[in-house]
């Protein structure tokens, strides 16, 4: 019996030692978000290298949650009455811009650095300041593997993907999961309207477009033959370049469709002297700079002036800045139909 | 105990439900929200197809694989063979891998880009396995052996003297199994098929693994993916669970209405233990056809993980400069996640198993000895959560969990290590309560009434009496549970707290970013010590056991 007691004993120890744990641990975490030194990021690229680079540069500690576009979404919504982040960067500009209306950002900071905004990302911060813009990648460019299309057979254009000669063999990412696969598609939303945006996708649709979760799926959907030609995400086409894949780019005359990282402030944050100081450090362009520097991610273009892209990335790459507000306004329904069409 | 499974099941899954009719609920917006949200199933593709998916993989599993189960485990009790034991270790394996993990060996195997098509030129695999067939099929392997166990389970007695008489009276074998001894495997045949059924449609792991290369969206993906969207879809999450929970009672209530109106109590003081009898001749056929089944089940989609962890580039084969540890040895430098996502997930499960084995416990012991009035109540809701997925109790836990009036308590949980225990808990507790209630009904309530007489106090009777003859089972229990929480998948890629992600997600995350020799290293390396610590446990306290009984 004396083992039976000791066993049940220790159990009981043991459960309520996980309450300590957990009330420890809860301890632990309230004393964290008071601690005016740590500062919660939510974002979805750059994490390797930009919470050394800001905790070197400032002083203030950092710590960064990533996730995907819509995981980070998912997090703040569900965090709603009562956000866990003090500062969200990443190329959600749309969905941003939607937080921002609902009153969930601190308003009327003006960092010093944002000065420094070339003239076409000083058009794209709100009234209220809710939040900057570090920079844009191209939501999508179109990408062909070079052992199955020459350059003359490759797509040089979006409308090319009603292309019977492209039956079956383009892909794109679902704008539902990859945030940037949202930028693209509502782009084509807002040039020709929604029905004619509707007419647009229905028609690559009709010539069987193939859809995958994120941009890395779409990748390996082309490496593998699945397909022939991806709308991928810039960063993840330079870097199978990059790998020595079969891939190249094309940049489509008429541009590509911009994904916007913007960088704003929770209104509920209690470290506020920290993240105003992020966001400031965001728009240094010895910052940025160093950024595109140091990431393999950084294919993008830079928002201030004085800092060169990557030097392999395409010269004239012409991007296609979204109407934010259309783009906000129109987002549930253009996932949902996107969702319920392709489905079809 | 009551309250306890109230906070743990019944509330969260109320939560979900209250999404339908006032999404903005639990987040200070008491507005009603559009019923009409509730048919938009039979209106919207997207959910036309997603019930219409699930219904028909998880009536297609449960057929299928109740039908491989039900006759794998009729020809193992009757017959012995070489390989036999094979089937039942394997049988447990599956029964205890999460199918996200055999999905993942079998997107392996079947990419365009994958073993089948790279190495063995069967492109024809790719076109099978992706597609609503191939899903069926992988699936199907995944959930036989909840039929194969009901069914064996039930094998195990049987009275002679009904097939004697079918005999004597001129029935040949055959017609004695299929009038006499599969109408009384009902019961089992029936838990079995039901069992199947609930796990399939609720199943998370399959379409989400495959989903980075064939779109079949179910309902558990697709509330799944309400939740992990901008904006947002609580609402719709919420109606999509409705269905899935009214599709699972349903399950519950035809498996109920089977079984009623016959009796199936044929166990008398005749029944002896099932013999198997040795086959005569021809032996090999039985052994090679039980090598290539657990070929298809295990030896695919496990094989082609160890394979993936071991190569540089799987396409490049068994080249001997294509094996690498590297791997391996990238789960452990310095950026990795493998080590902190496996502790932390052991020391989640570890709680939760010893915190459910406590909770269990007492439900089993008031279930059985106390005339407590409400004791069906109490084990319907210690069943709940069986039937409700992890991505609905998962999403339940949000709303619940993450009320900002809980901070003043500090029970804000969500986001925190601890709500994933909570939810570790509840997923547990109808595991724990029905393995030892099972147990704890062989015991004579006579010999608790003794030595009550005798004046033994309630913890002297429990210590004394009830733990000794239930030792086996508590540790089967706890160690069930343990291994359980360490894998699910669902309820852990819900709740996982931000920068603290658990071995599961870990291995999900790595998968999904094509990380494939990675994430193939860390399930192996992962389940390996999961595995070898729950051997060792057993082990441990078995031999604690017997050398205290000697």
């Amino acid at each position: 019996m004396r083992t039976y007691l000791s066993i049940c004993l220790t159990i009981v120890l043991i459960v309520l030692q996980s309450g300590c744990i957990s009330k420890s641990k809860l301890a632990e975490d309230n004393v964290r978000s008071e601690d005016k030194e740590v500062l919660t990021v939510y974002l979805n690229d750059f994490d390797d290298i930009i919470g050394p680079m800001f905790e070197e540069a400032t002083g203030y500690r950092i710590e960064l949650v990533q996730g995907s576009g819509a995981e980070l979404m998912s997090r703040i919504e569900a965090e709603r009455g009562n956000p866990h982040w003090d500062v969200v960067w990443a190329d959600l500009i749309s969905s941003i811009h939607g937080l921002g209306l609902n009153g969930m950002f601190y308003e009327g900071f003006v960092p010093e650095h944002a000065a420094k905004l070339k003239e076409t990302y000083k058009l794209l911060v709100p009234e209220g300041n809710w939040y900057y813009p570090t920079g844009a990648h191209a939501a999508a460019v179109i990408t062909y593997n070079n052992d199955v299309l020459t350059t003359e057979e490759a797509p040089a254009s979006w409308t090319d993907f009603s292309n019977p000669a492209f039956k079956s063999s383009v892909g794109i990412a679902d704008p539902a999961i990859a945030a940037p696969a949202y930028a693209f598609v509502s782009s084509f939303f807002q040039q020709y309207d929604i029905e004619g945006g509707k007419a647009i996708i229905s028609d690559w649709f009709d010539n069987g477009l193939l859809i995958y979760p994120k941009n890395p799926n779409l990748a390996m959907a082309l490496l593998s033959g699945q397909i022939k030609v991806a709308a991928l995400q810039e960063s993840n086409a330079y870097n199978l370049v990059n790998q020595n894949k079969p891939v190249s780019i094309i940049w489509p005359a008429e541009g590509a469709p911009a994904a916007v990282r913007v960088a704003a402030i929770s209104k509920e944050t209690k470290q506020l002297e920290a993240a105003k100081a992020f966001v400031n450090f965001l728009l240094d362009p010895a910052i940025q700079q160093a950024i595109i520097d140091a990431s393999e991610e950084s294919y993008h273009e830079p928002s201030v002036v004085g800092v060169q892209p990557k030097s392999d990335r395409e010269l004239n790459a012409k991007l296609l800045f979204p109407d934010i507000m259309q783009s906000y306004q129109h987002e549930a329904e253009i996932k949902q139909w996107f969702a319920d069409f392709s489905i079809k | 105990m009551t309250l306890l499974l109230w906070i743990l099941v019944l509330g969260p899954l109320v939560a979900v439900l209250t999404q339908i009719l006032i999404p903005g609920f639990f987040f200070g917006n008491r507005q009603f929200g559009q019923v009409t949200l509730l048919f938009d199933v039979f209106r919207r593709p997207l959910w036309q197809h997603a019930l219409q998916n699930s219904l028909v993989l998880s009536i297609s599993t449960a057929v299928m694989g109740t039908l491989i189960g039900a006759s794998l485990a009729i020809f193992r009790s009757r017959w012995h063979f070489p390989t036999a034991r094979w089937l039942d270790v394997s049988v447990w394996l599956l029964f205890v891998t999460p199918s996200f993990i055999i999905a993942q060996g079998w997107v392996l195997f079947a990419a365009k880009n994958g073993v089948a098509a790279q190495l063995l030129g069967a492109d024809f695999v790719t076109s099978f396995i992706f597609h609503p067939i191939g899903l069926t099929f992988i699936m199907v392997l995944s959930k036989f052996p909840l039929a194969y166990l009901a069914v064996h389970a039930a094998l195990e007695w049987q009275v002679e003297s009904l097939s004697h008489a079918a005999r004597l009276t001129g029935a040949s074998p055959v017609r004695t199994w299929f009038t006499v001894h599969i109408p009384l495997l009902k019961p089992a045949i029936g838990s079995g098929m039901a069992l199947v059924f609930m796990d399939a449609i609720g199943d998370f792991g399959i379409t989400a693994t495959v989903s980075a290369v064939y779109r079949f969206p179910t309902l558990p993906y697709t509330i799944y993916s309400a939740i992990y969207t901008s904006p947002i879809r609580f609402d719709m999450a919420g109606v999509l669970s409705f269905y899935l929970i009214i599709i699972i009672m349903l399950a519950i209530v035809f498996q109920f209405y089977m079984m009623k109106g016959s009796r199936y109590d044929s166990l008398t003081a005749g029944a002896v233990r099932t013999r198997q009898k040795k086959i005569a001749s021809k032996g090999w056929i039985a052994t090679t056809c039980n090598v290539l089944f657990l070929f298809l089940a295990i030896g695919i989609p496990i094989g082609c993980t160890v394979f993936t962890s071991f190569v540089h580039e799987p396409s490049k084969g068994l080249a001997m400069d294509n094996w690498t540890v590297a791997h391996y040895v990238d789960l452990f430098t310095s950026n990795s996640l493998f080590v902190v996502s496996l502790l932390r997930s052991i020391k989640i499960a570890l709680i939760a198993a010893l915190a459910g084995l406590l909770l269990g416990a007492m439900i089993a012991y008031v279930l059985i000895f106390t005339q407590f009035r409400f004791k069906h109540l109490l084990e319907s809701m210690s069943l709940i959560s069986l039937a409700v997925p992890g991505v609905v109790l998962g999403i339940g836990y949000i709303f619940v969990w993450n009320q900002k009036w809980l901070e003043s308590y500090g029970l804000l949980l969500y986001g925190k290590p601890s709500i994933l225990i909570l939810a570790a808990i509840a997923g547990t507790i109808p595991i724990i309560t029905r393995i030892i209630s099972g147990t704890m009904a062989t015991v004579p309530r006579t010999m608790l009434d003794v030595a009550q007489l005798q004046g033994v106090a309630l913890s002297g009777r429990i210590f004394s009496i009830l733990l000794p003859l239930c030792k086996s089972a508590l540790v089967t229990a706890a160690l069930s549970a343990f291994g359980a929480s360490m894998f699910d998948l669902a309820v852990n890629s819900i709740l996982f707290p931000p920068s603290q992600p658990t071995l599961p997600v870990m291995i999900n995350k790595a998968f999904e970013n094509l990380k494939f020799g990675y994430a193939a290293a860390a399930t192996m390396l992962g389940g390996s010590i999961v595995t070898t610590l729950i051997i060792t446990a057993r082990w441990l306290l078995n031999l604690n056991m017997r050398r205290k009984y000697r």
